[in-house]
């Protein structure tokens, strides 16, 4: 029992409560400091995770509604490990990007805390080691984004309607989802005292009929969150009008709780269902790569084409985890991790790019960027190089550990998802080749990336040559707690295939 | 003749169990009587002061007899954790109206005396209603209630709205109540009895269930009750109702009206009528299901917060219901606990629409707009308010729902609790635009956007503090934060509830 | 059981024949000449003065209730009278409760000026 994840879950909220408090001036800084401590925090915590041990580390474990049986209960786990150190990156590289650039220039103190109950709820998903927490944080880490839709969106008139459209949507997963947690809990409990804690819960598994319906859900409301086609309604409107630094956080690691959410949650709580459910995820998965990539490859504005393409990976990452075998799950979670990485520096070359062609974020107002910029140029490029998944970065490494898991799995369906692979080059390369080469565009004022800009942007790209240089950071970390995950599925799998 | 008469004796009263309901009514005539003194500042300030004194003793008397569970005046009323939970609520529901009625127009124009001992005469009903086990006490708790609201909705006398909102209230209600009486008199016919215990012994002795007369008073009474809890289909008078009466009025109306008709819900049905609960059940878990789907769908796309509001409240009554219809211990303390949920986020919106409706003069969504920039407490209550109704957690609506999907999947009912979280999802869609016109910069700086006039900074904007009462910020401020405490720390709400049935069928 | 009601069903049924039988013969048989003098108001052979759209003063209706509903409450008033010595000490209080509180309400009835005739 320790206080440690307590401190690092709760130390973002608190300095924004902070930032809310000091002079205006002030806030951005709090707020970075804030997001400084926790990514300190979260090193500190991936140093000295003992990846030979497994199993839980550093369990807080607190009654927190007796009556109810939720237990406020957290644990860094080699699922959440990495996952938990991307997220301290991400929110930092967020908040260095809203100090240095002054944004946003009105209410900085109420951005921040929003900004910081944002990472405390997306930490608290990621540590959650009890089924309704983790329920309340994956509902509360939204709340934010709609506050900042609103407040701070794109276009004063279309934002509410979009970011309502975003909140109804993905809402519907997760309140199908509270209803299936609570009916896990009430029917695992079969009349004894109701426990929610995840341990308990894979100590009495349900009924195949209750997992059926109940896995069904879960994955409704990840899928949604993902978001997954076809369940991406609310993500062009979504996308278009969030601002930049909190879409880099949500694209780049809000999706990546619902797929950790697979793992954490789905697979191990009802693998009968995930068995037999198998088939029919990993074709959302494939519809996902294949009408991402699709649509990445003929949308002109930038974000879309960022959109569109998370869609597609995000397909890749559930066609691991589906493969239900080590090897594909190992490969998901390290894409996820990738992904992130690569996503969210992504989303700011978006705003340095429609900075530099009259304001415009359509692909078609764009052309020969890269003239006075090599800089810039060269960052961009590893970015979509990572994006593509070359050879030599870690994302190859995600990929092939994905389609070898699969062709483990299902050969035909991975055979249509190495299509996928060779799509992202296709949208990757156009996005890039578009808009820092070819004809300049009408308003394109080349220049050469800032200081400040490149202050947020360097080290990121550093992080991902990194990871590419050292997969096995992540890798290694995952991979135990990657087997326990799946175990009762292929337990299950093992039993109907003899 | 004489020998009968002879035999005659007062019943028994345990004075001190019935003390709550003396100081509701002793509290009415006081303040009536105070309402009549010459200095207007007395009238303007000590009276409801003196109402806020009198549901404060209440609740005092009530903390005394926490712990009893006795039978009052023969069984007639009985005090248990039940009564002594509703009371509370309100009481507490009571407190807040009164609050945010200090600077009514209403309560000037009916004078304040008559508005203050009207509500204090209401309250007292709802408690009588909530603790009767019999079917006597049951219709004289009810209308006890129900007369003084009627009033209370008509009290702005010169506004048609006001009027026509009593006068509805009036017709419609006389229509539930006589049906309520008219299914009474069948569930009398069908046992010869008025007295709850008895009903349930002559119930089971005959074998009734089944028996037409028996269904057909069960039928009645459904219907009856229905329609005073205003849940579809029988809620047609309440949006006009809601948005004709004055705001504390519908305050009070929305919160303490649930909280004392579900009383009586859970104690009619959960005793009397508990061995024919096959024959109710289906019912009342149809009205719950179109409660939930016609409250939330009508609710879309109104204009008027408090319209918006009555439609929200048939929804949540739906939600209720969902408790009621398990038929277990998990699901009355469900109810109960829903029911302080839906009262903090009730009374929190209502603040909200009391002050900007004195300061704009309209209920209109678009009241609100700007309010984040210029008075956050406001918005922060109003935020959290609606968030609350809709469930979103770290807010006590959160608990609340998650206590009654709990109560419904341990009573075998999930697909209810599906049915309530489709209708939460349903309730965002008018909830979130309400959070929306509060956050969204202002279009035009410098300018109301609700009434279109400029706003001066600084001294201008105390002004309209001032005018829109401390008293209802106040409300809206501690109902505000009671959420967000009770989202986190859920902890003492359940002990509060905890046991809800305990002493429930002594006496 | 049905059966002890039958004379009043039977009673029912014959007054409603009967009275709409000689509603309809009067209009079939009888002759119908009419006349102003013949459906003018019957006022002891003066001219009718009553003007159509009188209306009572509010008051008049105020007076009128606060009338009819302590004469109500003072009508309970009698049997309690009556039986006093059976009922005992206990009715004799409550009585008492129950005028004192009719007081209350006359006071507030005066005070608030609904007696003064305007």
């Amino acid at each position: 029992m320790t206080i440690h994840l307590s401190i690092v879950l709760w130390l973002p909220l608190a300095f924004g409560v902070l930032a809310l408090l000091v002079p205006r001036s002030l806030a951005r800084w709090v707020s970075l400091l804030g997001t400084l401590l926790t990514l300190g925090y979260a090193i500190a915590l991936v140093a000295d995770y003992d990846t030979a041990a497994g199993g839980l580390q550093y369990v807080t474990d607190r009654t927190w509604i007796a009556e109810l049986g939720i237990h406020y209960k957290l644990a860094v786990t080699g699922l959440n490990v990495v996952l938990l150190l991307t997220t301290a990156i991400l929110f930092t590289a967020a908040a260095l990007w809203a100090a240095l650039r002054d944004e946003p220039s009105e209410r900085a103190g109420l951005y921040a805390l929003l900004m910081g109950l944002a990472q405390s709820g997306v930490l608290g998903a990621f540590l959650a080691q009890d089924l309704a927490l983790f329920v309340v944080f994956f509902d509360l880490m939204l709340v934010p984004f709609y506050f900042l839709t609103l407040i701070w969106g794109m276009d004063p008139d279309k934002r509410g309607a979009a970011v309502l459209k975003l909140f109804i949507y993905t809402l519907v997963g997760s309140l199908l989802m509270l209803v299936g947690a609570i009916a896990t809990g009430v029917l695992a409990a079969d009349g004894g005292s109701v426990s929610f804690v995840l341990s308990d819960l894979q100590q009495h598994l349900l009924s195949n009929g209750s997992q059926q319906w109940i896995f069904l859900v879960f994955a409704l409301a990840f899928l949604i969150k993902m978001p997954a086609f076809p369940f991406h309604g609310w993500m062009p409107d979504g996308y278009s009008q969030m601002p930049i630094a909190p879409l880099a956080v949500f694209t780049a690691i809000l999706s990546k709780v619902a797929a950790y959410g697979f793992l954490q949650v789905a697979i191990p709580l009802f693998p009968k269902a995930a068995v037999q459910y198998q088939e029919l995820i990993l074709i959302f998965a494939l519809a996902s790569v294949l009408y991402g990539s699709v649509m990445a490859f003929t949308a002109t504005r930038l974000r879309l084409i960022l959109g569109y393409s998370s869609v597609a990976q995000l397909g890749f990452i559930v066609l691991g985890i589906f493969a239900l075998n080590e090897r594909g799950a190992d490969g998901a979670l390290l894409q996820s991790v990738n992904h992130a990485l690569v996503a969210a520096p992504m989303i700011f070359v978006v705003a340095l790019l429609a900075a530099r062609a009259g304001g415009s974020e359509d692909l078609r107002d764009m052309g020969g960027i890269a003239k006075r910029a090599p800089a810039f140029a060269a960052l961009f490029l590893i970015l979509s190089f990572a994006l593509l998944a070359m050879p030599g970065s870690a994302n190859f490494i995600g990929e092939l550990f994905i389609l070898i898991g699969l062709f483990q799995a299902k050969v035909a369906m991975a055979f249509i998802a190495a299509v996928g692979v060779a799509l992202a080059a296709v949208y990757a390369l156009r996005l890039y080749i578009r808009s820092m080469h070819n004809r300049v565009g009408p308003q394109v004022d080349s220049r050469e990336i800032s200081l400040r800009e490149a202050l947020v942007l360097v080290p990121m790209v550093l992080v991902v040559i990194a990871l590419s240089l050292y997969p096995q950071f992540a890798l290694g970390r995952v991979e135990q707690a990657v087997k326990q995950s799946l175990s009762a599925a292929t337990a299950t799998a093992g039993k109907e295939t003899p | 003749m004489t020998s009968v008469l002879a035999s005659v004796k007062g019943p028994e009263i345990d004075w001190a169990a019935f003390s709550p309901l003396l100081g509701l009514f002793g509290g009415a005539l006081i303040v009536l009587m105070v309402g009549l003194s010459s200095p207007r500042v007395i009238r303007a300030h000590g009276v409801p002061a003196l109402t806020i004194a009198a549901f404060g003793a209440t609740i005092g008397l009530l903390i005394w007899e926490w712990n009893e569970q006795v039978s009052l005046i023969q069984d007639a009323l009985i005090l248990d954790r039940l009564t002594i939970l509703i009371t509370l609520l309100v009481c507490v529901a009571g407190i807040a109206s009164t609050l945010l009625a200090w600077r009514e127009q209403a309560a000037r124009e009916i004078a304040h005396g008559e508005f203050f001992s009207l509500l204090l005469i209401a309250a007292g009903g709802m408690v009588v209603l909530a603790a009767s086990r019999n079917l006597v006490t049951t219709f004289v708790g009810l209308e006890l209630l129900s007369l003084p609201l009627y009033i209370l909705c008509a009290s702005r006398l010169r506004s048609e709205r006001s009027l026509e909102s009593g006068l509805k209230y009036l017709i419609v209600g006389s229509v539930g109540s006589a049906t309520l009486l008219y299914g009474f008199a069948m569930l009398y016919g069908a046992t010869g009895e008025t007295d709850y215990a008895g009903i349930l012994t002559q119930v089971v002795k005959e074998g009734l269930m089944g028996d037409a007369l028996f269904l057909a008073a069960i039928g009645m009474t459904i219907v009856g009750l229905a329609f005073k809890a205003s849940l579809a289909p029988f809620h047609q008078w309440t949006p006009d109702v809601y948005e004709g009466a004055p705001t504390p009025v519908t305050a009070f109306m929305s919160v303490a009206t649930k909280a004392a008709a579900l009383g009586v819900i859970v104690r009619l049905f959960f005793t009397a009528l508990l061995p024919g609960v096959d024959d109710w059940r289906p019912a009342w878990i149809a009205i719950a299901v179109i409660s939930i789907l016609v409250g939330n769908v009508g609710a879309l796309g109104q204009r008027s917060l408090k319209r918006m509001l009555a439609f929200s409240s048939i929804a949540q009554a739906g939600y209720l219901l969902v408790g009621v219809v398990v038929v277990t211990e998990l699901g009355a303390e469900a109810v109960v606990l829903y029911l302080v949920v839906y009262l903090l986020a009730n009374l929190a919106a209502f603040a909200v629409i009391t002050v900007r409706e004195r300061e704009t003069g309209s209920d209109a969504i678009g009241s609100l707009r700007g309010l984040g920039a210029r008075s956050p407490i406001l918005a922060g209550a109003m935020t959290l308010a609606m968030l609350s109704l809709a469930g979103i957690p770290a807010t006590a609506g959160f608990i609340g729902k998650f206590r009654l999907i709990e109560a419904a999947a341990d009573g075998g009912y999930t697909w209810l609790g599906i049915v309530i979280v489709v209708g939460s999802m349903i309730s965002l869609a008018y909830y979130l635009p309400v959070v929306a016109a509060m956050w969204r910069p202002d279009t035009e700086p410098g300018v109301d956007p609700a009434t279109g006039r400029a706003v001066l900074a600084g001294g201008a904007q105390e002004a309209e503090a001032e005018r829109g009462g401390w008293e209802a910020t106040l409300v809206a401020a501690v109902m505000g934060a009671a959420i967000l405490v009770f989202g986190i720390v859920p902890q003492p709400l359940f002990e509060l509830v905890g046991d809800v049935l305990k002493g429930f069928g002594t006496g | 059981m049905l059966s002890t009601y039958a004379p009043a069903i039977v009673f029912v049924v014959l007054g409603t024949i009967i009275g709409i039988a000689f509603t309809v013969l009067n209009g079939v048989l009888g002759t119908s000449r009419p006349s102003p003098a013949k459906l003018d108001p019957y006022e002891s052979g003066m001219a009718s003065e009553i003007k159509q759209g009188f209306r009572f003063g509010i008051s008049f209706y105020l007076v009128a209730m606060l009338f009819l509903l302590f004469d109500i409450e003072v009508l309970f008033l009698y049997p309690i009278a009556v039986q006093l010595r059976a009922f005992g000490t206990f009715a004799l209080v409550e009585t008492i409760v129950f005028i004192g509180l009719l007081t209350v309400a006359l006071i507030y009835v005066w005070r608030r000026g609904a007696l003064t005739w305007k």
